[in-house]
């Protein structure tokens, strides 16, 4: 094999070559919306302050959005601070959401997403959520609801007058992504 | 040991002691320092970054920590070439070589690339988000988990406190005017003393429970914190009032003067304080 000296170079240039995204794609904007039920109260804690990247390499992209939970606002104070401390928001300060989808997923109207999130320092998988997708433009949104629960992520449940909110609590998506 | 040797020995030890005191201290007083700062490719510090300094004549390796700002400093370093080798979560490792010369401090600021890079799976680290949003704290939450114990006692105490208020305002009845009777007055005196007792025990849950810094109240809360403006001040007058009003119907007088106002001000009081309790219950 007289090129033999070739090959590590040739590794040395591809490697990377390959290892970088094809195409990169930035939250342009995002609201996340989590309701919990009680009895007495219907409460739903908003946040725009998600951040997240995506990274599309040999037909397949990566996306990572992330959320401080401290910033989702209920209206009152004194129930952001309950959420809060049920959460573990002051020791694990973000909510993080993974998944990776095929490249061509962009063009369905409809998509099913395998989700990771981690919140209050425990991570769950959730499989197959539909998610609605709209390109407008360059951007696309994407909307969905993640029937996450509170004991997915071992919540206690707040409570109020000794009852306790219900365990299941729905996160509603609706961000919108551009390309980089 | 003959004089001769003691004389030989002594000599040696002043020869050699001075040299063996003065060496450490020429070394400390050439002790070469290493500071800097580390950073990301935007600039940003990325804090507690792991450093090790190891002298690459001697093997010796030296492992510190950045602060929370990004920035180390590594004193007393002998002179010489070193290889500072920096890591921190979401970064790729980085190693730098450095010659210190004796005595000299050098700066050396480390730049660390995003693990994920262009690469496919992104980071945290990717999104940029500030260090005191996105790192956590065991000792705030300690301190959340302590305001929200407190508030759940305020809570329940609150709500058994509504047993002895309106069973005090049924016993009023037996108190005073016409049918009013020395029975009636005692046991309105010692629901209305429960009542009160009960009050600032579930009043001392909340003014004792740990305030969050930075946290603008807003919502219903503020509806039943301004309340208690109304319900604190009146759970203080409404016992004195009420003792006034009782020497007075025990001495067989007429309720008189201030101590008129005891059931007025009670009303007040309780009113304010069944809203209290309604404006964190109901939502409207």
């Amino acid at each position: 094999m007289k090129n033999n000296w070739l090959t590590p170079i040739a590794l040395c240039l591809l490697v990377p070559a390959l290892a970088r995204a094809d195409s990169v794609w930035v939250l342009e904007q995002s609201t996340l919306t989590y309701h919990v039920s009680h009895p007495l109260h219907q409460s739903e804690g908003v946040s725009h302050a998600a951040r997240g990247k995506g990274a599309c390499h040999a037909g397949q992209c990566d996306f990572l959005i992330a959320v401080p939970v401290k910033s989702f606002d209920s209206g009152d104070s004194n129930r952001d601070l309950h959420m809060l401390q049920v959460t573990r928001g002051a020791q694990y300060p973000m909510v993080t959401v993974r998944t990776r989808m095929p490249e061509t997923a962009a063009a369905s109207a409809t998509i099913h997403a395998d989700l990771e999130i981690q919140l209050a320092g425990q991570t769950v998988e959730y499989k197959q959520v539909v998610f609605q997708l709209t390109a407008e433009g360059k951007l696309i949104r994407i909307s969905g609801t993640i029937p996450a629960t509170l004991s997915d992520f071992k919540i206690d449940p707040p409570s109020l007058l000794a009852v306790p909110v219900k365990n299941e609590m729905p996160v509603r998506v609706d961000v919108t992504w551009r390309p980089r | 040991m003959n004089l001769k040797a003691a004389i030989a020995l002594l000599g040696l030890m002043m020869l050699v002691l001075p040299a063996a005191i003065e060496t450490p201290l020429r070394a400390q007083s050439s002790g070469a320092a290493l500071t800097g700062a580390v950073k990301d490719t935007s600039g940003a510090a990325v804090p507690n970054a792991k450093l090790s300094v190891k002298n690459v004549a001697s093997g010796q390796s030296t492992e510190i920590e950045a602060n929370a700002a990004g920035t180390y400093d590594v004193l007393n370093l002998m002179p010489g070439e070193y290889e500072v080798t920096v890591s921190a979560q979401g970064f790729t490792t980085k190693t730098a070589k450095v010659t210190l010369g004796a005595g000299a401090a050098q700066t050396v600021d480390l730049v660390l690339e995003s693990s994920s890079g262009n690469a496919v799976r992104p980071s945290l680290g990717d999104l940029r988000f500030p260090q005191e949003v996105a790192q956590g704290s065991a000792q705030e939450q300690a301190r959340l988990d302590k305001r929200s114990h407190m508030l759940k006692i305020h809570q329940r105490l609150g709500l058994i406190t509504l047993a002895p208020l309106v069973a005090t305002i049924v016993a009023s009845s037996m108190a005073g005017g016409r049918h009013g009777t020395a029975t009636g007055r005692d046991v309105h005196a010692g629901l209305g003393t429960l009542t009160a007792g009960m009050y600032f025990t579930t009043a001392y849950f909340a003014i004792r429970a740990p305030t969050i810094p930075g946290t603008k109240t807003r919502g219903q809360i503020r509806l039943h914190k301004a309340l208690a403006w109304i319900h604190g001040p009146g759970m203080i007058l409404t016992p004195i009032l009420g003792e006034m009003a009782f020497s007075q119907e025990s001495n067989g007088e007429k309720v008189h003067g201030i101590a008129k106002a005891h059931g007025a001000v009670a009303a007040v009081t309780y009113t304010a304080f069944g809203l209290a309790v309604l404006s964190v219950t109901i939502k409207f």
